[in-house]
């Protein structure tokens, strides 16, 4: 323990001596270390974040929609020929279907939208039309009054149920049922108010305001071939899988898709999000890894490098050692300690750096950050292996050094 | 009288220089027994230098028995010959061979680092030293602060502080100006004076005639080995 504290003591001494050559050597390892660490813990970040969104979408649920919402792969232009899926299909396929399921069918679009307090809003809230099973399906509780009914959608009803954000934006705060909000030239009056579900990747999902979409396809989006996106829930894991065959073979045959060719839609269930999530994961920690392992080589040549340098200019001073006791273990113990302090100063910098990284994305992104402790233990157990395997040729030169010799040496 | 702490029978000390062989020591015996202050004299290439390598368990013979306080040392590896040096064997050296950044104290206490003392335990042993050399105002200083003649005292301190068998000084006076070296010559007095063993290594006959017994080389061999019956006091240089 002694040597250990010792072997360090002399280490920082021989850094701060040689500060050039030590910080570019430290500076290499902390570049290594930054691209380990620094992918391990995005990576852990985004799971974390990824896992919690995928158990919003509910465990026995898929969504349907006509180019992938989450894609890491290239070919998106071979999306852009699909077909839509309209609002007129949902109803189909919602008829066609046998399996007992809930069909939530839903369009939005982002704008502004004025209160008859007067208040007008910034263009960023986000008007969905949906149906009946929209609530249940996505998960969405009402706080406040009632939700959309099927009566609602059925008689175009121009009412809208409003998030927190609204509430808070453009009625200051206060009581808005039975309020209006208008939307284009259209007033809607407002029904209830939903749970605040605060906010996932950074956007806030209060900034909504839910209308039957019905209503929304006659007065927000009057376009029929505007795509709809379509989540069906089921009751168990077995339907769920009934259903998504079921499903498939309904649209392939409605949108005329010839056998053999691909679907020109995407089903998209919990597992196939995680599943792509977890490839461009693994992307990202083997491209982090592999430029880390080259950044860690290039710095384990630079630490042997400084190492030998550092072992014959000091020379005289391993002479004096061995003459005052030394033994050569201790001074092989010296020299690898000094390897391994030196990597692990690179080590801490490049983890503070990344983690500095990591805080200015999460400040950005409000992706919510994990405290990069696999990383900090990675990194530990790198800088000792890599310190002490790259230290350990100059520290047994320095521990063979005759001693004599080493003191007559100038 | 007591046992010998250096015994040393004709021992050889052979190097070899391409196909020849050259003797630095050839067929020497030596005893130095407890609190001697010997000087062991002699012009550059006499083997002085091997032989204060060998009793300073730096090097070991080629042929003869070596034995410290009647340990063979022909049988020691290298980490015994490590910890003789370490706790029985003072170095001080003509070029004084402190460690350059490292304070007084820290180059002091540097052998009980390798003899595994504790830190409190070695602060004050090497407070204890320093104050002993007169340098109990300097601990903090490093090499670079201090003059030549108190770089020897702190390089003495280090070879005091484990209480060592011997003291063992290759030209201690050598880069020292003369009033300095005095200076240094009364330490040495006064360390044999207390009981400390010391060997003195050098050129000089002045230095030399410090101490109680003048033993000289000249080409690898004994020339003559004589009791000083007039060492010189401090006082009278």
């Amino acid at each position: 323990m002694r040597q250990i504290i010792e072997g360090i003591l002399i280490a920082f001494d021989s850094v701060r001596s040689n500060k050039l050559r030590s910080s570019l050597t430290i500076l290499s390892i902390a570049i290594g270390i930054f691209a380990i660490s620094g992918s391990t813990s995005a990576i852990d970040s985004l799971n974390s974040s990824v896992s919690r969104q995928l158990q919003e979408i509910g465990e026995y649920s898929f969504s349907i929609t006509r180019n992938p919402k989450v894609s890491f792969s290239i070919g998106f232009r071979r999306f852009a020929r699909r077909k839509p899926i309209t609002y007129k299909l949902a109803k189909e396929l919602q008829s066609e279907l046998t399996t007992t399921s809930l069909v939530s069918v839903e369009n939005s679009t982002t704008t502004s939208i004025k209160a008859n307090t007067g208040i007008t809003s910034d263009p960023d809230v986000e008007v969905t039309g949906v149906n009946e099973y929209y609530f249940t399906v996505n998960n969405t509780p009402i706080e406040d009054g009632r939700a959309i009914s099927m009566e609602d959608v059925f008689n175009k009803q121009s009412v809208a149920v409003v998030g927190n954000d609204v509430v808070v934006k453009v009625f200051n705060g206060n009581n808005p049922l039975n309020q209006t909000i208008t939307i284009g030239s259209t007033n809607y009056t407002i029904i209830g108010v939903l749970k605040s579900k605060g906010a996932v990747m950074g956007q806030s999902q209060d900034n909504v305001v839910i209308i039957p979409i019905t209503t929304y396809n006659e007065k927000v989006n009057d376009n029929r071939f505007s795509s709809v996106d379509i989540t069906i829930k089921a009751f168990s894991k077995p339907e769920l899988i009934e259903i998504m065959d079921e499903t498939t073979g309904i649209l392939r045959s409605l949108r005329n898709v010839k056998p053999g060719e691909e679907n020109d839609f995407e089903l998209l269930s919990n597992e196939n999000v995680s599943n792509q999530f977890s490839t461009f994961t693994s992307f990202i920690s083997v491209f982090g890894a592999a430029s880390g392992v080259i950044a860690l080589i290039v710095a384990g040549v630079g630490i042997m490098n400084i190492m030998l340098v550092s072992v014959k200019e000091r020379t005289k001073e391993i002479g004096i050692r061995k003459a005052v006791g030394a033994t050569r273990t201790t001074i092989l113990f010296q020299f690898v300690v000094e390897a391994i302090t030196m990597c692990q100063i690179g080590g801490i910098l490049g983890v503070s750096i990344s983690y500095v990284g990591l805080l200015l994305l999460g400040h950005f992104t409000n992706i919510e950050i994990v405290f990069p402790i696999n990383s900090i233990l990675l990194s530990l157990l790198i800088c000792t292996v890599l310190g002490s395997s790259f230290g350990l040729y100059p520290a047994w030169k320095a521990s063979k050094l005759d001693p004599i010799e080493a003191l007559r040496y100038e | 009288m007591n046992q010998p702490i250096i015994e040393i029978e004709h021992i050889s000390k052979v190097y070899e220089m391409g196909s020849e062989e050259i003797f630095a020591l050839r067929d020497v015996s030596l005893s130095i027994y407890p609190n001697e202050y010997v000087a062991i004299m002699g012009p550059s290439g006499s083997g002085k230098s091997t032989l204060m390598n060998m009793l300073g368990c730096l090097d070991t013979p080629s042929s003869g028995v070596y034995n410290f306080k009647g340990l063979d040392v022909n049988e020691m590896d290298d980490n015994d010959l490590a910890t003789i040096r370490n706790k029985e064997i003072g170095f001080v050296f003509q070029t004084f061979n402190l460690l350059p950044r490292a304070s007084s104290l820290r180059n002091v206490e540097l052998p009980l680092i390798y003899a595994g003392e504790s830190t409190t335990k070695r602060k004050q042993r090497a407070e204890e030293v320093l104050a002993s050399v007169g340098l109990q105002d300097r601990m903090g200083h490093k090499p670079n602060e201090l003059s030549g003649g108190q770089r020897q005292r702190v390089a003495i301190a280090r070879a005091l502080i484990t209480n060592p068998a011997i003291i063992l000084a290759d030209e201690p006076t050598g880069n020292l100006d003369s009033k300095t070296g005095v200076e240094i010559m009364k330490l040495f007095h006064d360390l044999h004076s207390k009981g400390n063993t010391i060997i003195l290594v050098t050129h000089e006959e002045d230095i030399a005639r410090h101490a109680h017994r003048i033993v000289r080389l000249k080409d690898g061999l004994i020339e003559s080995d004589e009791k000083n019956s007039q060492p010189t006091y401090y006082e009278t240089i």
